[in-house]
Parts: C-alpha cells; structure tokens; sequence
C-alpha cells in the first residue's frame, strides 16, 4: 500500500536520536521486558522461598484471590461480571459457568501477544493452544500461577463461587514444552477429583489436538490483524490491547509475586537487599558482550561519531523503555557527561494506577546501574534523584562509591 | 475449533441433518409495542414488516452508510405487539431510540423473561407433534403460533438455523428446564440428541447451508453480502439514502481449504486473504463441515475477487483456498 495515504495511521517511538521504532515492535519490546522483570523477581522468590512447592502453592494462591477479589459477593450474575457478558457478546444460549472463563482468558492471551487458538469450546471441556509466550523466559511457577487465576475466572461465573471443572496446564512453554496448553474438563462428567494449587499441571482426560508447527503462528491476532475478534464477533484494537497490556501486565505478572513474596519474607529490608542483588547482576548480564552493545546501537540509531562511553546512549535506552512502556518522560540533560530523564513518579510506578509498586524504582535503579557498568563502563552509575516526588528523575552520570556493589 | 476426527461434534451434525438435534438457542428478545411500532420497526428494517399476528421477517437493519449493523427475525406477537430477536440487543435499541421521539412507541428488553429451545431437523416435526397439544404439520415457515405441551404453555415458530425444517419452542425463563427435561424425555424415540458443541450449531451447520452470522457481514451492504432480495427499495428505510448511491465493492464468499490441508488452526477470524501474496479480503471465519466433510470459511473480498473457482491464500502461513460456487456449501 502507498505510504502517503495511511501517514496519519501509522505510529511509531521515536529513539533520541530520530530513529522510529513501529508500533508493533514496541508493544514487543515493552511487553518482554515486564516479563524480563518478572523473570527477576521469580529468581528473587526462588531465594526466599527454596521450597518449589511451598513458593508455587503460594503465588497460586495469591493469583487466585486476586482475581476472585474483583467481585464483593457470590452472584455469579452481578454487575462486574455481567459487564463481561456485555462487553463480550456472549449470547443468552451459552453456558456461561464455563464459557465466559474461557473467553475471558483467551481475551486476555491474545492482548499479551500469547499467540494461539482455542481448540475445543464445549459445555464440558474447553482447550486453548498457546504457541507464543513472551513470559516465557520466567519459570514453572509462573506456569501453576497462570492456573491459579484461570480457576477463579471460572469461580467467578459458578453458581456458589465454586467452579465445576478440573483445570489443567497440561503443557508449558516456561518448562520447555512446544505449545502451552490450558485444558478444563467438567468433573461431572470426567469423575475426577477438585484440585489444589500443586495439582493443576495433570494431563486432562480427553485427548488433546497438537497443532504441527507448520499450522501455528508467529504472533497474536493483535499484531497480525490489528484488532483481537472473539468468538462472538467482538472487537478490540491493537491500541486498546497495547494500553490494557502496559497497564495490567504490571498487576498479574509483577504484584501478584511481589504480594506472595512479602508473605514468605517478613524482613523489608532483606527482601530489598536481595532484590538489589538480582536485579544488579541482571542488569550486568543485559549487555555483556559486543554483539548486544553493536545491537543496541543500531536499534537506537546511535550516530557513529558518538564514542562508546557516552552517558547518552544508556540514557536513551531507559527512554525508549519507558516510551514504548507509555510511561511519560522527558531528557532534562543529554550530553555526554550526563543524561537526565524527567518522570513524575506516581507515573513510573502506578503503570496501573490503582496499583502502584515502589519496587519498580528499586529494581530499575538497580538493574539499570549494573547495566550502565557493561554498555558504557564502571565508571558510570544510575540512579534516581527526587523518588516519591513529582521530579523525580533518572540520571546516568559518574559516580565513586568504595562499596558499589 | 472444529476438527474432522471430533466425534462428539460429528454426532451433533449428524443428529440435526438425519433425526433431531436440540439445543438451548436463548437469544435477546425486545418486544417492541405501540401503535407506532410498525411503522417504526418497518423504517429501521430494509424488508417489510409483516403486521399479520404470527407472521415473522427476516430482515437486515442497517447504519447511516448502509451497511448491515444487525440480522433480526421481527415477528408480529398481535395487534401493535412486535418481537425483535436478535444477538445484538443493546445495540439495535439506539436506533429505536433515534427515531422513536413522538411516536406512540415503546419497548422492554424480555431477554431475562423468555428462554428458547431450537428443535432442528428431518424429523422435528414428529418429535414435536408427539409432545404438542395441537398438532403443527400445517405451520409454514416463519410462523409462530401458541401451543402447549402438557400444562406448559409454549410458542411455537417455525425457523433455525441450520438449514434443515426445524422449530423453535419459547417459553419463560424460568420454564426452560421443565422444557429441557420434556424434550430429553421425548428423544429416544426420534434419535434425538441434545446438542453439546456450540461451534457446531452456531457456526458449522448454518455456514455449510450458506447462513452467516452478523458478523460476517460487518462493514457489507445487503448487496454485498448476499442479501439483496430482503432489501425493499420502493419503501423508505433507515441507510436506503446511501445505499442508492453505494456501488458494491466487496463480497461475502465462501471459500474452501485446500485439500491437502488438515485444518485451519492458523486462521483466526480477520485473517488476511491474498491473492498472489497480495491482501484483497479478510477471513470471517474458518469451520469444519461434518456433512460435507471439508474444511469451509466465509471470507469478505475485493469483488474481482469473488468469481468461483479463484485460488487465494488465507492466514499468516497462506494456506491455499478457493472461492466456491455458492456460499452455500449445501443444498
């Protein structure tokens, strides 16, 4: 097509130094680096909590009682969930105990570019097929998580609160699996038991249908159709997917670990010496070789005559992060010394404002001033000026300290 | 998703195209009353509204540029009473609103009040008149007419949607499980079954008989999606304004898949459709078809596009298609 009559529709971040970044890659670039902090904080909880099963069972639980926590009461028709039935078109004919879980999640799938399809969507069983997972860097927990918020999307619609079906994650991609697979079976018909939270990774009863990698897809219908169609025939954007996933991104994948993990360690200020730790050393690891230095040039756009030790390039980096992350901010200082960016910090850390997390300060401070050690060079530091205020900003400039870490 | 080697979703297709298959077919239902209410419902539809008590259309209604917002079944209930049965209730009741003002008309949304079964096939017609209380063998289509089963008081209308005879019984809501049982009760006899694959009778069984759902019509003309012989220029309508100046440019389609192809796991609806690697449509959707044993779809086309027998590619991996004679894919 022409370029000259779609100009007004086609959006894109553009780096500090004028290159544009289109808009389906920053949606990719924003939504994999949350799952990148998630991966953090899952190593994080992997210290607190030694114990798989204990740290699993109780992030599970946490996801669950999030979700459930979305409706006051046990009406499996009030308004919260009937706006669901709504904004969804599900028809009067449907079964909704079971359907609008499935919906709801396979809704949710495709905005966080999980990429797949539901394979079966029947009053007694549904399966959904993802071939994509851009979490699928953080672990197996984070797998029996997923679980936990499923089953209360099914509670949420059963009569009593109590859902009818057995739930499983019969396959992973964050445990090496080709596809990840989500099955939920009627226990009236199958006979099997209700499970608990380490009990959600069973093979179902039915067989599954394994799509051939010749059939499945490279992205979610977000990015290869613009728009994510329901079962129904509703609609929602790229750009609705794209603000939904940057808001509630942040919920699922980064508070429901952080709450679970202040359950597991009663200590505030170990659990922040030992986030420090993690994210540090990921952010040492973010560019320790040549090739992802020379990569970053190029997706930035970085001039040739700007030296490799040059504050600016780590400057523009956390910029085009937060950007593509539609968080707001602006360069107070871009010279080669020091780059400063400006971010209200009700805006770094509320991404979803009902929700702010401090966290987001601590381990992108941390993980960026390891990174800034390896792009650029130990003589540089991050750090943020002004946290709690209005005026906060982050500055890469050079820093001593004999007890850096 | 329907696959060809699923046996519960066969034996639903099977059950509607040789016996009888029933299922729960609750739709939204507005009663729209008045003695404007013809009048009104007869402008914001392109085909006449019949004012005959029992008598119902098929119609389209459609937007300012005429394109189809919703496909309703309008049936005359009595004297001024009318029932608008759709999928899509909240949002036809704007346009009743638009052009409801100084009008004697009102309406009430009963979707919470009447529940609905549809009984679908060959022998439907015995199946029910074993339970009815009058006998309805000389019902005409797009009928509806009051009738009991034991104590239970029903409606009867003769319609579906999937292509074979078939009736849909209304009763209230809160009547619906009385009903259900009454007609598991009934169904041994008839070879009978309730259906359990909502795929099958939302998608499979009407797209094999050409019967698409608004959605696949989304931004068409009547015309464009094969529903010229409802429009009724020679009355005024809501959208007619545009339509007479619109000259078609796409058309609804059916398409089949490759032979060679197993399944269609990687075309969701909104899926490109290429011709020679170049975008002249979108996907609608995909679906297996159980009667005719094929892997079947409607898709919206560039019309020089549309001619039977075009090879096109749909989806991210083009899997080769072909445009078929008829969006009906069975007679």
């Amino acid at each position: 097509m022409a370029l000259k009559p779609v100009v007004p529709e086609y959006k894109a971040v553009e780096t500090a130094w004028g290159k544009l970044i289109n808009q389906k890659d920053a949606y990719k670039f924003g939504v994999r680096h949350i799952a990148a902090f998630s991966a953090n904080l899952f190593q994080l909880m992997r210290i607190i909590e030694p114990d798989w099963e204990k740290r699993t069972a109780a992030i599970s639980e946490t996801a669950y009682g999030f979700n459930m926590a979305a409706c006051a009461g046990d009406d499996p028709d009030d308004p919260y969930i009937r706006a669901y039935y709504d904004e969804w078109n599900i028809p009067e004919f449907c079964e909704k105990s079971a359907w609008l879980g499935a919906i709801w999640g396979d809704s949710g799938d495709e905005y966080e570019d999980m990429a797949g399809r539901v394979i079966q969507f029947t009053r007694n069983r549904v399966e959904k097929e993802l071939d994509t997972c851009p979490w699928d860097i953080v672990g197996s927990e984070m797998c029996n998580m997923t679980t936990g918020m499923f089953t209360a999307n099914f509670d949420l619609t059963a009569v009593g609160r109590q859902n009818e079906v057995c739930l499983n994650m019969c396959e992973a991609r964050g445990c090496g699996d080709r596809h990840c697979r989500v099955v939920a079976e009627r226990r009236d018909v199958t006979g099997l038991d209700k499970q608990d939270w380490l009990h959600h990774r069973e093979q179902p009863q039915f067989p599954v249908h394994n799509t051939p990698e010749e059939r499945t897809v490279k992205e979610g219908q977000i990015l290869r159709n613009g728009k994510y169609t329901n079962a129904f025939g509703e609609e929602k954007s790229f750009d609705w997917a794209y603000n939904w996933v940057m808001a509630m991104g942040w919920v699922w994948s980064i508070q429901f670990p952080l709450v679970a993990m202040g359950d597991m360690c009663d200590d505030d200020d170990e659990f922040e010496r030992l986030l420090k730790i993690v994210f540090s050393i990921a952010g040492k690891n973010e560019f320790i070789d040549f090739s992802s230095y020379e990569g970053l040039r190029d997706f930035l756009g970085v001039p040739h005559d700007i030296d490799k030790v040059d504050s600016r390039i780590m400057g523009s980096y956390i910029k085009t992060l937060l950007d593509c992350q539609l968080v707001p901010c602006e360069f107070t200082a871009f010279e080669k010394d020091e780059t400063r960016i400006h971010c209200d910090c009700d805006d770094f850390v509320g991404r979803y404002e009902m929700a702010p997390l401090d966290e987001l300060v601590v381990g992108y401070e941390a993980q960026w001033n390891g990174a800034v050690k390896t792009l650029l060079s130990p003589e540089f530091s991050v750090w943020f000026e002004g946290v709690d205020t209005e005026d906060m900003e982050i500055v890469i400039g050079k820093k001593i300290d004999n007890r850096m870490m | 998703m329907l696959f060809r080697e699923d046996k519960t979703a066969r034996a639903d297709a099977e059950a509607v195209r040789k016996n009888v298959g029933w299922y729960c077919w609750t739709h939204d239902l507005v009663e729209v009353r008045g003695t404007d209410a013809h009048e009104l419902l007869d402008y914001i539809c392109v085909n006449n509204i019949s004012d005959t008590v029992g008598v119902s259309k098929y119609t389209t209604m459609l937007n300012d540029e005429g394109k189809i917002l919703d496909d309703t079944i309008v049936t005359c209930m009595a004297e001024n009473v009318y029932w608008v049965s759709t999928l899509y209730g909240p949002k036809f009741q704007p346009l009743l609103k638009q052009y409801a003002e100084g009008k004697d008309v009102e309406w009430e949304d009963l979707t919470e009040v009447i529940g609905m079964y549809a009984v679908q096939g060959p022998k439907s017609l015995d199946m029910l008149n074993s339970m009815l209380e009058t006998p309805i063998d000389d019902m005409k289509r797009f009928r509806m007419a009051d009738n009991k089963i034991g104590d239970l008081p029903v409606r009867i209308h003769r319609s579906g949607f999937t292509g074979e005879n078939g009736y849909e019984v209304y009763v209230k809501r809160e009547e619906l499980p009385q009903l259900h049982d009454l007609l598991a009760e009934a169904s041994p006899k008839f070879d009978a079954r309730e259906l359990e694959t909502l795929e099958v009778y939302v998608r499979s069984l009407p797209m094999e008989k050409g019967m698409a759902l608004k959605q696949d019509m989304a931004g068409l003309t009547p015309s464009e999606a094969g529903l010229g012989w409802s429009v009724h220029m020679d009355k005024d309508f809501h959208g007619k304004e545009a339509l007479e100046t619109y000259e078609d440019q796409y058309k609804l389609v059916g398409i089949v898949l490759d032979e060679g192809r197993e399944s269609y796991e990687d075309i969701a609806q909104n899926e490109p459709i290429c011709h020679k690697g170049v975008q002249c449509g979108i996907v609608r959707q995909m679906i297996y078809g159980y009667t005719i044993d094929k892997n079947i779809g409607f898709a919206i086309v560039d019309k020089k596009f549309a001619e039977p027998g075009t090879l096109l590619t749909a989806g991210p991996n083009f899997a080769k298609v072909t445009v078929a004679e008829d969006k009906k894919f069975l007679d």
